[in-house]
This record gives C-alpha cells, structure tokens and sequence, in this order.
C-alpha cells in the first residue's frame, strides 16, 4: 500500500472518482457491497480498481459466532477479492450472529482465552479458504462483560499471535473504547506487537448522554476530532509508516471534505517524520 | 460463567426479542448495564430500518418516516435478518406490508413494495452480453421446435391491478409534493429489467407476460408460444422475439438435441 493516506470508498462518490480520478493513494471498498452478481456498484469498483490500489474490508462475515461460518458469504467474499484483487483484506474482531439470527452490528465478544481460541479458529478457515492472509480490526464497544478475563489489547495480540492474522488498528475505535470503559489509549497501542500492524483507520465519532455518563459512539460522520489525531502521531511513533485510511459512513460529506482529511493525515506522518529526523 | 455460544444467545435475545434479563446479568457496571445494551439495540434497529428505506425509498416517502420505523420494527421482530448482508433483509417485507394492509385502502402499499424488490435484484443481477441476431438467422426453420432461449439475469415481471410503476416514479424525489394518482386509473403488467445499467420497464400484453414467463421457467420456444397464444388469441410470436431480443430481455437461445429429452 501507498504511504499516503486512503479514502473509503462510498457508492456516493462512484461517479466522482469513476470521472474525475481524484489525486487519492488508494481506496477501500466495503466487500458485501460488491457481492452483487453485476449492476453499476460493480462496474463501478472494476474502474476504480483499473486506477488504484484496492482493499476490501468486510462487515457481515460475523467471524466470532459461534455458529458455523456462512458458507454463502464467504464463498461470496472469495469471488470478490478474486474479481477485484485487492492488496489488504480486512474483518472485524466481533461477532452479528447466532442461531442464524443477525444483529448487523458489530458485537464485541467477551475477552477470553476460549474466545481466542473460537476466533482464531475461525480466522483460519478464512485464510484457508481465501488463500492470504487477512488483517482484524478491533471494534467500537459501549460494554464490557463481567466473563472477561483479558484486556482487549491481550485478546486482540493473543488472537494474532494463535490465528498469524495480521492487525487494522481503528485508532478512534481505541479512544471510543478507552473513553467508555476508562483505559488509557497509550497501554492499547503499548499491549500490541510492533510487527503485525499493517493498516490504521482514521474516523469521527458523536457524544450521548446515559443519564448522567457520557458514551462514546462510532458515528463515523464527522472529521477526526484532534485527540484522535493525537493517537494517530503516537500510533505512527510505535508502528511506523502504516497504510492510513479516512472513513466516514453517515452524512457522507462531498468527496473532497474526505480528501482534505486524507490530506491532513499525510501532513500529520510528515511532521512525525521530521521530527523523528 | 457462561460458555461463549450462551453469552451470545442471551445478547441477541436481548437485541432482537426484547428480552434482555439474561443479557443483563453478563454485563459489567450492572446499573449502566441496561443503557449501554440500549445502544446496540438501538443500532440493531436503525440498521435494520435504514436498510429498508434504501431497498424501499417509495415505501419510506407513501408512509412517512414514522409509520415506516414503527413498520420496520414490527417486521424485524417477525422476519430478523437471516443474513449478513442487510440488501436482502427485505426480501418479505411486501409481503409484510400485505399482512398489514391485505384487506384496507392501502393494499397498494404491498404491491408498489414488490415493484422495489423486484427492482432491486434487477440492478443487482448479473451483466449479460446481448444475442447475436446473425446467430439466430443461421437456425433452420425445421429446427425452432427445439430452441430454448434465455432470458436476461435481470429479468423480472410484475403485475398490478394499481398503477404501481407510476405511484413509484412519483415518489422517488424528496422536494415536489407528489402528483395525485387514481388507484383505479389502471393496472400494471410489466417488464422489470436492466439495459446494460439502467433500469428499464416493458408493458406488456397478455400474451407477452406469459411468453417471457414461460421462457423464464426454461421451456421451449414451442411452449412458450403456446403459453401466450392461450391466454392471448392475439399474440403474435415472431414480434414478440423481436421485440425482447432488441431490448435485450431474451439474451442467447440452444437447439435442445433429441437425447437432451
């Protein structure tokens, strides 16, 4: 991947890139929204692979359920990363299903060693199926549940270490979760391997009110607030150079508010690199 | 402790069948508990309502966004998602809207909701390339008894007694106050189906509707024929093909063999 920093791709802005090809380093596409058999979506997507580096991060695999993968959906997810060919290939570390019922959200899981055990099993039977590695991202959360016996930092470092899945760190995902349930961002980044990080993400997120406590959501619909961008510099202090990506998915603002964020990344890891120089 | 598939039984109870006592009991700082599990369902629910509305954008404008929440809710109760992909999520919900409003001054609901699915799997099916006519004039007349052809992937039909193609373009925009549609100003029989990107409708006859139907189950051109000739003493065969390879609805034809019976 680009060191500059990349866009996700929303159908939004197809046409726009499709006909103005936008200075961006590369795009992410949500995998589930290219399963169709044909149509515009995918026609779309072909173009832009034709112009830019390409990774697909999925949202519906539901890789820490406890039923048994879907083969439908996975076989799906194979002919997508077969079709566009993407560079990274990336699911969330949560669950959206059980007993063939599905939440279509992304549930943390409790942080345990039978929950490492389950994911990366899981994991495996993806990677074997798709023939590559893929990364895991960790996930928003508004809850803890009293089963855990790990930090998320240990389950998501133990999950890589059994599964030899690679790391997308959310970065407002960590500060999101180090707000609601009081840890701090910098043990998360602390508790994570140097070497398995191969991809960051970079989003905003709203404010609520429970009755007196203030929660963190993942909105994903407003500029990356300073704080985050804070963790970002510590991020890139104890990772390096990881490939960046901007997400925005509700009010999606005009392409170029996501450029100029893109923009702000790549001035954020210049300024880091001259200090470190 | 419980095992990892019960901790998720217990919180998809909660986020689907609104029974969250057992949930509860799992989660840290019991009396946030209740809120923060409160946020999930609230996601679960908007989720599942938002993807809704992009299958049913003139379901969401005919009813309002209110009545289209308070719809949705009731229909993810009965139907959950089965899927990770929330595009099929909708899959019942015209016939949902049927249940609802079968019998009522708002039958048409159900009917105008069948016409965007139908639209839906159009623009989502997959991309054919059109029949070659010179490949169709090669086959010898002895032979047409055994031709089978193939329709567009895209291809759908749709009937209505109500004007439902009109009732949906009327409400696809989000400024102008809708023109006023008769219910009774005449029914649809129609073509559902994508021309290379674009959505496309074809009315059609008696004749034709049984026609393409009838080549869409896979029979033969014979029979197919003899569908439409039934229910339409009019139907004229040698147009209709015409017509459905020019706008790419019948897409490639076979000779069936004698052993292929």
């Amino acid at each position: 991947m680009p060191e500059n920093a990349g866009i996700g791709l929303r159908a939004q802005h197809h046409l726009h890139v499709v006909s103005e090809s936008p200075q961006t380093a590369w795009f992410e596409a949500h995998s589930e929204n290219y399963f169709a058999d044909g149509g515009s979506h995918v026609e779309c997507l072909s173009r832009i692979r034709a112009c830019y580096p390409l990774s697909l991060h999925g949202v519906g695999l539901s890789l820490g359920s406890t039923d048994p993968l879907n083969r439908e959906h996975l076989a799906n997810l194979r002919r997508v990363v077969a079709r566009f060919e993407p560079a990274l290939v990336s699911e969330h570390l949560s669950w959206s299903s059980v007993g063939g019922r599905f939440a279509n959200d992304l549930l943390p899981l409790p942080y345990t060693e039978e929950a490492v055990r389950h994911v990366s099993s899981r994991i495996a039977q993806v990677q074997d199926a798709l023939g590559r590695q893929i990364l895991l991202e960790n996930v928003s959360s508004y809850l803890e549940y009293t089963s855990s016996t790990l930090t998320e930092w240990e389950f998501i470092a133990g999950v890589a270490a059994e599964s030899g899945c690679g790391i997308l760190l959310d970065l407002n995902n960590i500060y999101v979760a180090a707000h609601n349930h009081g840890f701090a961002c910098h043990e998360y980044l602390q508790g994570i391997p140097r070497d398995i990080v191969q991809e960051f993400h970079l989003a905003g997120h709203s404010r609520i009110d429970l009755g007196g406590r203030e929660l963190l959501i993942d909105t994903h619909g407003s500029p990356v607030c300073d704080a985050v961008w804070d963790v970002y510099g510590a991020a890139l202090q104890r990772f390096g150079n990881v490939a960046t990506l901007i997400e925005w998915d509700t009010d999606i603002p005009a392409f170029d508010v996501l450029w100029a964020e893109a923009r702000k990344a790549d001035s954020v890891r210049n300024a880091q690199h001259a200090v470190a120089a | 402790m419980p095992s990892l598939r019960e901790l998720q039984f217990n919180v998809m109870d909660a986020l689907l069948a609104g029974s969250p006592e057992c949930a509860l009991a799992l989660i840290a700082r019991p009396s946030e508990a209740a809120s923060r599990l409160g946020v999930y369902r609230n996601n679960v629910q908007s989720n599942f309502q938002d993807a809704l509305r992009s299958s049913f954008p003139a379901i969401w404008r005919l009813v309002g966004e209110d009545y289209f929440r308070q719809a949705a809710r009731g229909f993810q109760h009965r139907r959950p998602s089965r899927s990770g992909d929330l595009l099929h999520a909708g899959r019942l919900f015209p016939e949902y809207l049927a249940e609802l409003h079968g019998a009522d001054a708002f039958s048409y609901l159900a009917d105008v909701a069948r016409l965007e699915w139908l639209i839906q799997e159009a623009l989502l099916a997959a991309d054919r390339a059109p029949l070659d006519l010179q490949s169709l004039a090669g086959v010898a007349p002895f032979a047409y008894d055994a031709l089978r052809f193939e329709v567009h992937p895209s291809l759908r039909l749709f009937e209505s007694r109500y004007p439902a193609v009109r009732i949906w373009e009327a409400n696809l925009g989000s400024d102008a106050e809708p023109e006023t549609i008769h219910l009774e100003s005449g029914g649809d029989r129609l073509a559902v189906m994508r021309y290379r990107l674009q959505l496309k409708f074809h009315q059609l006859s008696f004749g034709e509707h049984s026609f393409l139907d009838s080549l869409g189950r896979g029979d033969s051109f014979a029979a197919a024929v003899d569908r439409g000739a039934e229910s339409d003493p009019a139907f004229d065969a040698s147009a209709a093909l015409q017509r459905f390879v020019a706008v790419e609805a019948i897409v490639d034809f076979h000779i069936q063999t004698e052993e292929g019976h």
